[in-house]
């Protein structure tokens, strides 16, 4: 990308500015807007804004909410760096890369355009950028894109859920977007480890709605413990006809059954017996390295030894 | 194209708002998303002109009482025309102010609110008088707090009929004070302290006999107080306005005429308690 095109800056009527068509940004909380809002009245637009001139309007790359502030407030003028125009790509991805390194965007506004950004790249380098190429030119961590990918493979119908949610101010927001990438990922995880416990996903994205506006799934965290239910065949050598029975409770959205009293009745003792299993193996190989070394044991450590001992005879009956 | 920084929600919201408005104050002067003038910093997101010497702004916004409406009160309050404003916003973020601190906020300031719900019928929750009219209930209670319960009942009918027409409240506000002032001089006759005054007198003339008794000279302050506001505000109401500038005058000077009776009739009533007259107020609206 050019980074040495001319700029100038100019004092521009707020009605010479449009918005950009290609700004991934869709939402513009209020509560948000009216901090900045109150901040502008007091001292005026500090930061200039970021503009691009197409024949006689100058379209937006950077503030837009200074400037829906600046109109709001019916200002005359407010500062603007007028830059060169950029190609499409250019367009976005400067979006992209201000607003990735000042302040998050919502996720399901990164999500919508990234297939912009791949098909931008794609005309003009002949293929898709890998996901450290498109980590590199968004400015978004590797992390950050395969959550958006979570959003961006979601049914529109949901879409449109959670675009009516981001709408409300933060407190009123019952679904997140972290709801969905939570959700997604553990449906995900049913679908590769018990297909057989899903017969609609649709069906199950609904039952898991409705069972987290009731408070019936308290915590999005809960998913992660839905993840280790489709798991525990392999990890905790769960039997398939328990886990896809818990499964099914979960996901049937006429039974009040929620993640965690599933996870903590049925698949808990298991998950610690692996966690204290574990523990015990790396305290053998600790031992065998102890063996060798005499200071690898303190004085600390061996009273503790000891009273794992004691106990362990105590509750084993030895 | 109008509207079109809202999402879909709050576009629904506002074309049902716009319509809705248009039906009550007409679409004479609609203009969407303008400056009302350079100097209100505050830009409605439409406003309409309902007669040549009125304007109705309406901000459309889900938030109760943003931040620009504060902003808009002020500059509004000011400006040379009289100037209502009204938030339009969904019917659920109206309901969601469920202790309604958010919506007494807005209407004590003057702001009416209309909402429109998801089938997008708009109503006028609460409807409202141009901001530099306003005299809002805590402030008249406030004001009245130090008078007989009788000029408190009466200073509030007054208010009531202020709200839907200034100057005929602002008559019956100073029917109360020319009803205190006869009162006192009817008190005055009563203890000889004045000769008998004749039964059509003029007010003014009233007030003068009681100014040049000696013995009400510690109370001059408090009669050319009742002096001047009769000679000021007597006439106020009877004058229409015939510009927007005029009728934001006229709105301004009725809000401080009603002020100003319950503040003279405050420094009366003390003249009364002073002089050991008893208050005794005949109003006829």
């Amino acid at each position: 990308m050019n980074t040495t095109k001319k700029t100038a800056l100019k004092e521009l009527s707020p009605d010479q500015i449009f918005q950009n068509p290609a700004n991934p940004r869709m939402f513009f909380r209020p509560e948000e807007l009216d901090t900045l809002l109150g901040s502008i009245r007091r001292y005026g637009v500090q930061v200039p804004i970021s503009v691009y001139q197409d024949g006689n309007r100058f379209i937006l790359i950077d503030g837009e909410r200074r400037w829906r502030c600046a109109k709001k407030l019916n200002l005359k003028q407010m500062p603007a760096l007028v830059q060169e125009k950029p190609t499409p790509l250019e367009n976005l991805l400067l979006m992209f890369n201000i607003h990735a390194l000042r302040e998050q965007w919502d996720y399901l506004t990164i999500a919508k355009s990234l297939p912009d950004v791949i098909q931008l790249y794609h005309s003009e380098n002949g293929r898709d950028p890998n996901e450290i190429e498109l980590s590199e030119l968004t400015g978004l961590t590797r992390g950050q894109i395969r959550r958006c990918k979570y959003l961006l493979d979601l049914p529109r119908k949901y879409v449109k859920v959670l675009e009516q949610e981001l709408h409300l101010p933060k407190a009123s927001q019952q679904l997140s977007e972290d709801f969905f990438i939570e959700m997604e990922r553990s449906l995900k995880t049913i679908q590769n480890r018990v297909p057989s416990a899903v017969a609609n996903l649709d069906i199950a994205r609904d039952a898991l709605i409705y069972k987290f506006r009731a408070g019936t799934i308290g915590n999005i965290t809960d998913f992660r413990k839905l993840s280790k239910i489709a798991t525990s065949i392999s990890n905790v050598g769960a039997k398939e006809l328990r886990v896809r029975s818990a499964l099914k409770d979960i996901l049937d959205p006429n039974k009040k059954t929620g993640i965690e009293e599933v996870y903590a009745q049925r698949f808990e003792l298991q998950y610690d017996q692996r966690k204290v299993s574990l523990t015990i193996d790396s305290i053998f190989e600790y031992l065998e390295i102890a063996g060798e070394h005499e200071e690898a044991i303190n004085p600390d450590l061996r009273n503790k030894l000891v009273e794992l001992k004691t106990r362990i005879e105590r509750v084993l009956g030895l | 194209m109008a509207f079109d920084t809202f999402d879909p929600r709050m576009k629904m919201v506002a074309e049902r708002a716009l319509a809705h408005c248009r039906q009550q104050f007409g679409g004479n002067g609609l203009c969407i998303e303008q400056g009302i003038n350079s100097a209100i910093s505050w830009r409605p997101t439409f406003f309409c002109r309902p007669t040549s010497r009125s304007i109705v702004g309406i901000e459309v916004a889900d938030n109760l009482y943003p931040e620009i409406l504060k902003v808009a009160a002020h500059d509004i309050g000011i400006y040379d025309a009289p100037i209502a404003v009204y938030q339009a916003c969904s019917l659920d973020a109206y309901q969601k102010d469920t202790k309604q601190t958010k919506v007494n906020q807005l209407r004590q300031d003057g702001i009416g609110i209309i909402t429109v719900d998801e089938d997008g019928r708009a109503i006028i929750q609460h409807p409202c008088v141009p901001i530099a009219q306003l005299i809002p209930e805590p402030r008249l209670e406030n004001e009245i707090r130090n008078l007989t319960s009788k000029l408190k009942v009466s200073f509030r009918a007054a208010h009531k009929t202020y709200q839907t027409n200034i100057g005929q409240g602002l008559q019956q506000a100073g029917q109360i004070v020319e009803a205190i002032v006869n009162s006192m001089a009817a008190q005055a006759v009563k203890k000889g302290h004045i000769a008998t005054i004749p039964a059509r007198a003029a007010v003014a003339d009233i007030i003068d006999a009681l100014y040049q008794e000696n013995r009400l000279k510690d109370h001059r302050a408090a009669l050319g107080a009742a002096r001047s506001f009769i000679k000021e505000f007597r006439n106020t109401a009877s004058h229409p306005a015939k510009t927007a500038k005029r009728a934001a005058e006229k709105m301004r000077k009725c809000r401080d005429g009603f002020y100003e009776a319950i503040e003279t009739s405050t420094k009366l009533q003390k003249v009364f308690s002073a002089m050991g007259y008893t208050l005794t107020v005949h109003i006829t609206h």
